[in-house]
């Protein structure tokens, strides 16, 4: 009775495994595309120039010609990676001010799901890059990592500040200029009203302008 | 970004005796940011923690002098002695600004403010209306909203200048952010009647 008949079972037994083997092939190697693609996204940012610094002060090899490297001192990383802590925060506050912007763009469908992709990537890399340089901030001094960002938050605030206020300092001069002109034409025009009324009453209206005249000048 | 295993590295070497980062490259971005470094490294050298402190708890030194400062420059200003006023807020500013860059930024702004509005008045009062004019700008900067002083101060001048128009400009932008502040309406009107004479 149980006498099965191997052979007449080849048939089935092949067409499931064909089956078989072609699905695992088909999503194993789906998988490998997606991940392929995602990681060959297009960065959302251009190259972290504050941490290359910082990284490579840290690695610094011996030069040519010398025996042993020289030391990058601990004050110099601790400014590096303050640097880089300032341009994290820059790059932080682009990504949260984008958020919104973004969100509500892919849901009205102006944007493809690729800049979202990006944009996801992004916002990861970024989460990692903070974790790395609190690490970092504690390994050069203890506790450091709690307010390094506090500090850099600062600094970033303040250049924001200095640079507006040097801009408003430098239109000092044009508006100097500008205003000298002014006088200069209010003056001549002046001039000319005195120099064209030549009758009787010119001689009250030309002391009047004078002592006007010379009122302006007094109060340079 | 980069993956975050690598990382390109930059041809940048230290000079022994000074510490200070150079770079053999041309790349105008990486030597103003070299730059950037050395400035920074020079001014956490002068601190005598490692770090820069958190900017929560202030040195006091500073923040008394500054204000010490500022009154005696009110005090000259109602003495009628305007050039020694702006003397000491110049004084005041530069105390201000040379406060290292970790110190709250919320602390500079409203100094800085205070200083300018002040520097701006004294200005005004020797019909300096240019220095005047870029000082209550500066103020307004600063402090952009409870600062009607230096928002009145810089419509003032603008108007002694003759510049109407953007008189009129600044003063309703100045509205928008106070509120229908007393002053600045009567700011307003002035400038409005201005126009119709002129």
């Amino acid at each position: 009775m149980f006498a099965v008949d191997w052979w007449g079972l080849i048939l089935p037994f092949c067409y499931i495994g064909v089956l078989l083997g072609s699905l695992i092939t088909f999503s194993s190697m789906y998988r490998k595309r997606k991940a392929a693609k995602s990681a060959n996204l297009a960065p959302w940012f251009p190259p972290h120039l504050q941490r290359n610094i910082y990284l490579s002060l840290l690695h610094m090899e011996p030069e040519e010609g010398k025996e042993k490297s020289v030391a990058v001192p601990d004050s110099v990383l601790r400014a590096a990676l303050l640097r880089r802590a300032q341009e994290d925060i820059f790059r932080i506050i682009q990504i949260r001010s984008a958020k919104q912007a973004c969100s509500t763009l892919l849901q009205r469908g102006s944007i493809g799901d690729d800049l979202w992709q990006r944009f996801l990537r992004a916002e990861k890399e970024m989460e990692e890059e903070l974790r790395d340089v609190v690490m970092e901030a504690n390994a050069l001094s203890p506790n450091w990592g709690q307010h390094i960002f506090q500090s850099a938050n600062e600094i970033a605030a303040r250049s924001m500040f200095t640079t507006r206020l040097d801009e408003i300092q430098a239109q000092l001069e044009p508006e100097k200029e500008w205003w000298e002109k002014r006088r200069a034409s209010i003056q001549s025009e002046f001039m000319k009203e005195l120099d064209t009324p030549a009758s009787s009453t010119g001689d009250e209206d030309a002391v009047m302008v004078e002592s006007n005249k010379s009122k302006k000048k007094a109060k340079k | 970004m980069d993956d975050s295993e690598t990382f390109t590295q930059l041809p940048i070497r230290m000079d022994p005796a000074s510490k200070a980062i150079t770079t053999s490259s041309s790349s105008r971005a990486l030597q103003e940011e070299l730059a950037a470094l050395n400035n920074l490294h020079k001014s956490l050298l002068q601190l005598e923690s490692p770090v820069p402190p958190p900017p929560i708890p202030v040195n006091q030194k500073r923040s008394a002098n500054i204000t010490k400062l500022r009154e005696s420059g009110n005090a000259e200003f109602r003495k009628g002695k305007h050039a020694e006023a702006i003397k000491l807020y110049a004084l005041g500013l530069q105390m201000a600004l040379g406060r290292p860059h970790w110190e709250p930024s919320g602390l500079v702004r409203d100094e800085v403010a205070g200083l300018y509005a002040n520097r701006a008045q004294a200005h005004m009062a020797m019909s300096n209306w240019v220095e005047g004019l870029v000082d209550a700008e500066a103020s307004v900067e600063a402090k952009k909203v409870g600062n009607a002083k230096a928002w009145w101060r810089k419509g003032r001048c603008l108007m002694e200048m003759g510049r109407l128009e953007e008189a009129k400009e600044w003063v309703g932008r100045g509205l928008e952010m106070e509120g229908d502040e007393a002053d600045l309406v009567g700011l307003l009107k002035d400038i409005e009647e201005k126009e119709k004479k002129a």
